[in-house]
């Protein structure tokens, strides 16, 4: 679906991305892993269209997205959510679904302010297709909160609405930013279970950045580890933090008597900053 | 985590998880209270009609030109909210707009007379060709003979104002494309430049065949721009207009490019396009709002279109909140009623009258500070703030009023520029008591005049949303049958 040729993006002296390839099948749930500043978020950044890579090709579908502006590629079907929220934040809820949602209408603006019968039968479109992403996320989003404005809500749902914004573009691939980042071991293994029926009842294709390693587990088909704007290594969650060129990224080099140590380390889940209520009980 | 733990209470919604849309109960804002709302708007509306009669019919001539101005500048006023508050791109080039829509409309319903005097004069710079631009001369051309008639002005007008608006949007459009690469304050000194070149190249010898340079040209016919029925009628349009691109999709994209850019960009909105198309309503409705001023003044100059009438438009959309329809009217009649009323202030008073004069103020500064306190339920209600001014309002006035006899208060004093410190003292008044403006973001409905809210929970929701924010019972929220789920239900039971 998504395929990423010998991509090459430098900043300046800064060689962010180099010789990034990777491609993922309709359906799929795949995570970029990395330690910070392996140019994970750069990599959404490309597929995206905010940065053109320096050479290179992304194709989605079967076409090329290479110098397309961000809108446009939203257009063929690929969606983001940002590391830190950009929600419109003195929007309701509900508008900032509605939102992108907009570059599918087909009025023009003087039929939206006549507001013609086409132009109202898209809208109560609109509104039924944002309430359906909404739902994903359980009632929670949906009566009264609806109407509230981004700014009260907690970070949790704020998290929730920016997904359902994503979806609601009409997007078949989700990118991910952190999809889990500030919320709590609870609400964290909510989102995994969510996630996997965006994938399973929603169809999306999802590729996801994550730091927490028990969610990265527990809803991946493929981990890709980034470092250095390198692919360090691709395969399932196991092989890859088995791996000890990913071991050494995350751990640094350890003699060969660590080296077992790491490992297990790295089995057990690195950057496990989750507490599992169950595994306690 | 094992304590909470415990069945469902009986209040909780059974089948929260698979609500669907139409049992959430949801409709858009539109359709609630429907007809109730279709009454009272089209009761409001008769309202201003009754009070617009007995303007027109029984009002001085001072009060209808009053009414007049405050609908053309409100014309003018809405659709630079539209740029500046709604899409969030700071513009100051209105005036520029303005000038365009004022020159065209008035060149082109320019009576045959004043023509005639114009080509006659030596002074006139107006070529041939702009002499010959009229809508009257277009239309016997057309053989639309009952359109060339006195009676019929009203028709020419309407299509001269039209045709101004259009140029207005063109050079609207040619604004907008430094708006896709510039923001904030970079775009702001732009779109002034732009303004101010309009106006600067109006007046070079290129362009006085069409505009007369510095003269101008007289006589534009000014029963439009000072009636209350025409001014008003076109006020309503450019309103109705706003409102309903500021509730449509296409509004709430541009909500979204003032929110975040980058965001809007990202979610599929084509930024480049809507900003064009922003500055393009904007624009054209700026263009008719000027086609009615050089109406009022009955001339079309140059030193009608300075910066200032884009600084009292944009001091009009602070106060009124920037993004609301209903702040803006709010602060062009502010504006406009200090502007024109203003007059008494500059007049020439004993000092005694001025000491009043200001301890009345401090008065009404103290209430206003006691009544905010009391309803923000801030203890002392009477702070320094209440007293500081209850007293000097209290020796003010009691200077003002028992004082006539002290020498040093019967000089007399002449306000000049307190109208424009009267203005500027509210503006101060007004961002630190309500920093957004009165109206904030918000707009007037009827839904908001009953406190009808809907970001508010019912009872029943607030108990759904207690049980799902229950961490232990919210488990199960999901759905999926997971092994910790299991787990905890099973200890649980």
């Amino acid at each position: 679906m998504l395929e990423l040729k010998n991509v090459y993006k430098s900043f300046g002296g800064l060689q962010a991305i180099s010789d990034l390839s990777l491609s993922i099948k309709q359906g799929e749930i795949v995570s970029l892993i990395g330690p910070n500043g392996a140019g994970k978020t750069t990599v959404f950044n490309l597929i995206t269209g905010v940065y053109r890579p320096d050479s290179g090709e992304v194709d989605f579908e079967g076409k090329s997205l290479k110098g397309l502006k961000p809108s446009a590629i939203v257009d063929r079907g690929v969606a983001r959510t940002f590391q830190n929220l950009r929600l419109f934040t003195n929007l309701t809820v509900l508008e900032n679904v509605l939102i992108p949602q907009h570059h599918r209408l087909r009025s023009n603006w003087f039929n939206a302010v006549l507001r013609t019968p086409g132009y109202l039968r898209q809208e109560r479109e609109a509104h039924d297709r944002a309430l359906e992403k909404l739902a994903f996320f359980g009632p929670r989003l949906m009566s009264f909160r609806l109407h509230q404005s981004v700014e009260v809500l907690s970070y949790a749902n704020r998290r929730r609405t920016e997904m359902a914004r994503a979806m609601a573009t009409g997007a078949k691939l989700l990118l991910l930013d952190e999809p889990s980042a500030g919320m709590n071991p609870k609400e964290t293994r909510e989102i995994t279970r969510i996630i996997r029926r965006m994938r399973d009842e929603g169809g999306y294709t999802i590729l996801l950045v994550e730091h927490k390693m028990n969610l990265v587990k527990d809803i991946s088909d493929r981990v890709v580890v980034l470092d250095y704007g390198r692919k360090l290594a691709e395969g399932s969650y196991h092989q890859v933090v088995n791996d000890p060129a990913v071991i050494e990224a995350y751990l640094g080099k350890r003699s060969d008597k660590d080296s077992a140590v790491a490992r297990a380390q790295a089995a057990d889940g690195m950057y496990a900053d989750i507490d599992e209520p169950g595994s306690q009980a | 985590m094992s304590a909470s733990k415990g069945p469902a209470p009986q209040g909780a919604p059974a089948k929260a998880a698979t609500l669907s849309p139409a049992e959430a109960g949801y409709k858009p804002h539109y359709l609630l209270n429907r007809s109730r709302n279709t009454l009272l708007t089209l009761a409001g509306l008769a309202l201003v009609a009754v009070i617009l009669f007995f303007v027109d019919s029984s009002g001085g001539t001072k009060m209808q030109q009053v009414f007049a101005l405050f609908a053309i500048w409100g014309i003018a006023t809405v659709s630079l909210n539209l740029v500046n508050g709604v899409t969030g791109i700071l513009s100051l080039g209105h005036h520029g707009f303005m000038l365009i829509g004022g020159y065209v409309t008035g060149l082109l319903i320019l009576p045959q007379a004043a023509r005639d005097n114009l080509s006659a004069s030596a002074r006139s710079s107006l070529s041939d060709f702009a002499i010959g631009l009229s809508v009257e001369n277009w239309m016997r051309a057309l053989g639309l003979d009952f359109l060339a008639t006195p009676e019929t002005l009203w028709a020419r007008f309407l299509i001269a104002v039209f045709i101004g608006g259009l140029m207005a949007a063109l050079f609207g459009i040619v604004v907008g494309f430094p708006s896709l690469r510039l923001r904030g304050d970079y775009l702001a000194i732009v779109t002034f430049a732009f303004g101010e070149a309009i106006r600067l190249l109006a007046s070079t010898p290129m362009m006085a065949s069409f505009t007369n340079g510095a003269l101008g040209f007289a006589g534009v016919p000014s029963e439009f721009g000072k009636s209350v029925w025409w001014t008003f009628g076109l006020l309503s349009i450019a309103v109705f207009v706003m409102a309903r691109l500021k509730y449509s999709s296409y509004g709430r994209a541009l909500q979204g490019i003032r929110e975040d850019e980058i965001a809007a960009e990202a979610m599929g909105v084509h930024t480049a396009y809507h900003k064009v198309l922003a500055f393009a309503i904007s624009a054209f409705f700026a263009g008719v709002a000027g086609g009615l001023w050089v109406s009022w003044v009955g001339t079309a100059r140059l030193d009608l279109f300075l910066f200032f009438l884009t600084f009292y438009f944009l001091v009009a959309i602070s106060v009124g909140g920037t993004g609301s329809i209903t702040g803006a009217l709010i602060g062009t009649a502010l504006v406009v009623w200090v502007r024109q009323y203003g007059d008494p202030l500059e007049q020439s008073y004993p000092l005694s009258t001025w000491v009043l004069a200001l301890g009345c103020v401090l008065l009404a500064v103290a209430l206003i500070a006691f009544l905010v306190r009391r309803h923000k339920r801030l203890k002392p209600v009477t702070g320094p703030v209440v007293l500081g001014p209850l007293v000097l309002g209290v020796l003010a006035v009691g200077f003002g009023l028992f004082g006539t006899e002290m020498t040093a208060l019967q000089q007399s004093w002449q306000g000049f520029g307190m109208r424009a410190i009267t203005l500027a003292i509210l503006l101060i008044a007004i961002m630190i008591l309500r920093p957004a403006g009165v109206m904030g973001r918000k707009e007037f409905s009827w839904a908001m005049l009953f406190r009808e809210r809907l970001d508010e929970p019912t009872d029943e929701e607030r108990r759904q949303d207690a049980w799902l924010s229950n961490a232990a019972l919210a488990a199960s929220l999901a759905g999926d049958d997971e092994e910790e789920d299991a787990d905890e239900n099973g200890g649980a039971v």
